[in-house]
């Protein structure tokens, strides 16, 4: 079961993180029509396209990820005085009844849409550059694959956990710098708090 | 039961399904699909297929095919499938990563302790110099980085020890800094003001406008108020001797602005200003901003592997977040108003007999209350959409709404129980200062909150006064 875990866990990870750097693309793709719009008076005719492309391939693609780190955001003011044995319980029963329909109908939904997409190479019509948007829209099925591949993993952790009483140890993952910063005390972050301010203090000097 | 009433029925299961802990996205898409099953349940149109194969006296496997077809005819799929796309293509979203990715980059830079130890120097004649300059820097650095709990828990190693060491209050000390870093969600650019426009419908670059001048008043009470009570009661911020002052030479101090003040103002200067004057787009404007992040951290020589790597895997993370919360609310909400929700709800409060003053109240006054279970993402993408039917009928802009729902949610982060600002600066602040003192600290600051949301009502030219100047 662990292993199962363990497996999902990575190969999610995996996808996820190799399509989070797609985030450098935008940021230098949009700054590239930014400089060539205004110093080369030469607006680029795809820049539009790109934005949302990659923002809801980035989003889509990363959900799954999300889902293994328990970043989705929950509502967990009742949920987390309850024992991990309760959690599990409820949450197992919510897969099976919310996480799983939901998903498989936005795999199939998707898929149909997105093939009638690949029917006619689909173009975008914001540009006459003619982006295509038929794997864009594959982007649906391949997100809910993956939400579905991680619910996998996300049922064998509630299993575990009924039977054994505790959540599963997580992998370790990025964190929020708050996070780390509570976790480290700060030590690495600022080496001596109580100089910076007092008035000859200051790091660069 | 009548379809409105199946849609309140929709609503009060959703909410009672909160408490359950369930990832929310995946609560609202499940309910919205399935209640969107019954809505859009159309037996004539769903089994058409079915029903031709009958007359036309076909038999065996065929027929049971299309009778189970039937089932997966409803329109609700694609319903479904058009809102999820319409999450993924949104032009206004697009912007949400490459904002998350600027503030991440910035707030991994090494620049708060220089620019606290700056502005502090430079302000060191004020009455309570360093809660000034901790209530600048948390400003400034949340405004640039958009985002709350990092800025507090910087400014709670550096500043808070800081003004421990000079006898300063500790509730007041840790006041300035939970309130100076939870500002950073409302003056612009900031990512939730994104959300709400894209949940509204509201023009952002409109938002932006509308939202810079209440920010900084809420600002300059905070820096009043620091300042008129350190003269009336010095004990709470002593004045440090001239000892302890020391002596900077003023090429010196010009040297240290330049060097830590200057480029995080220019850098937050350029993607407002650009933004509000129509030369880029927002997200064009936060890809120029994110790119200017990363010029900055390779200045300061804080652009390591690992900073760049953490960054861009919690852009990912966070920008996934938000986004399937829309994917879900956005289903869910297109199901509830096809019921008449939203008509029976607005049927309801326009029988309160109330007018636009009251409604505002009561509008408020849910929202505050929906802060201290919920997180700030949950009650725009999904509380606030019920709110906007109800704002034309009482004649308020969904524009000076939003900057109200921004003021608001800054008090949801300061008062329990779910204090997330208090929570972070707790955690990290020496082991003598206690919650409660923290808490006792942020107080005065959520007054100011209400006497700005009560100065925008009384002059909503606050608002108002720089979009209209510049969109006519």
């Amino acid at each position: 079961m662990l292993q199962v875990i363990h497996f999902i866990d990575r190969f999610t990870t995996w996808v996820g993180r190799s399509f989070s750097w797609l985030i450098l693309l935008m940021a230098f793709g949009m700054g590239y029509e930014v400089l060539s719009r205004y110093l080369f008076n030469a607006p680029t005719a795809w820049a539009y396209d790109m934005s949302y492309i990659l923002y809801g391939t980035l989003f889509m693609v990363g959900g799954a990820y999300t889902l293994s780190r328990n970043a989705h955001v929950r509502g967990d003011f009742l949920y987390r005085l309850w024992k991990p044995r309760t959690q599990a319980k409820v949450e197992l029963t919510l897969y099976v009844l919310f996480f799983f329909p939901g998903i498989l109908a936005l795999a199939f939904a998707g898929g149909k849409y997105a093939s009638q997409s690949w029917g006619y190479m689909e173009t975008s019509v914001f540009s006459p550059a003619g982006v295509p948007i038929f794997h864009f829209k594959t982007m649906l099925v391949v997100g809910a694959v993956l939400m579905l591949i991680q619910g996998v993993a996300q049922v064998c952790r509630c299993l575990v956990c009924i039977r054994s009483g505790e959540w599963p140890a997580d992998v370790h993952d990025v964190t929020e710098l708050e996070d780390q910063l509570l976790e480290s005390g700060g030590q690495d972050y600022v080496k001596n708090p109580l100089d910076i301010g007092s008035a000859t203090g200051g790091k660069d000097q | 039961m009548s379809d409105p009433q199946i849609g309140i029925l929709m609503l009060g299961i959703f909410i009672l399904f909160i408490f359950l802990g369930f990832p929310i996205a995946f609560t609202l898409m499940a309910l919205g699909i399935a209640f969107g099953y019954f809505a859009y349940f159309d037996a004539g149109r769903m089994w058409r297929g079915y029903e031709r194969l009958v007359e036309q006296g076909a038999e065996g496997w065929q027929v049971w095919q299309a009778y189970i077809d039937g089932f997966f005819n409803n329109r609700i799929f694609d319903l479904f499938v058009n809102q999820t796309y319409s999450v993924m293509a949104n032009e206004v979203l697009t912007a949400v990563p490459l904002f998350l990715f600027m503030g991440y980059i910035v707030e991994r830079s090494n620049i708060v302790e220089r620019l606290f130890s700056t502005l502090y120097i430079a302000a060191r004649r004020v009455p309570g110099a360093m809660a000034v300059a901790a209530l600048i820097t948390c400003t400034l650095f949340a405004t640039a980085t958009g985002i709350v709990g990092a800025v507090v828990t910087l400014m709670g190693l550096l500043a808070l020890p800081a003004m421990l060491n000079a006898r300063y209050d500790k509730s007041f000390a840790s006041g300035v800094i939970c309130a100076g870093g939870t500002l950073g969600i409302l003056i612009p650019p900031s990512i939730m003001l994104i959300v709400y426009a894209a949940a509204s419908g509201t023009s952002i670059v409109r938002l932006y406008a509308g939202a810079l001048f209440p920010g900084l008043l809420l600002a300059g009470l905070y820096i009043t108020y620091i300042v008129v009570r350190s003269i009336l009661q010095p004990s709470a911020a002593p004045k440090p001797t001239d000892d302890e002052v020391g002596d900077v030479p003023l090429s010196k101090l010009i040297w240290m602005i330049i060097t830590s003040f200057v480029p995080l103002a220019v850098l937050i200067l350029a993607v407002l200003g650009s933004i509000l004057f129509g030369l880029a787009t927002p997200t064009e404007a936060a890809s120029a901003g994110a790119l200017g992040g990363l010029a900055l951290s390779a200045i300061y020589r804080a652009l390591t592997w690992d900073k760049l790597r953490d960054s861009v895997y919690l852009t990912l993370k966070t920008t996934a977040m938000v986004c399937w919360l829309f994917v879900g609310s956005w289903t869910f909400s297109s199901v509830f108003s096809y019921l008449g929700g939203e008509h029976l709800i607005t049927e309801f409060v326009v029988g309160l007999n109330l007018n636009t003053i009251t409604f505002l109240i009561l509008a408020q006054l849910i929202i505050f209350l929906l802060g201290w279970p919920l997180e700030w993402s949950e009650i725009i993408i999904i509380f606030v959409p019920i709110f906007l039917p109800l704002l034309e009928i009482f004649g308020v802009d969904p524009l000076f709404f939003g900057i109200l729902v921004a003021l608001n949610l800054q008090t949801s982060f300061l008062t329990p129980p779910m204090a997330m600002s208090a929570y972070y600066l707790k955690g990290i602040a020496p082991p003598s200062v206690q919650l409660i003192q923290i808490f006792k600290g942020c107080m005065p600051f959520l007054i100011f909150v209400v006497i700005a949301m009560v100065a925008l009502y009384v002059f909503p030219q606050i608002v108002f006064w720089l979009p209209n100047t510049i969109y006519g």
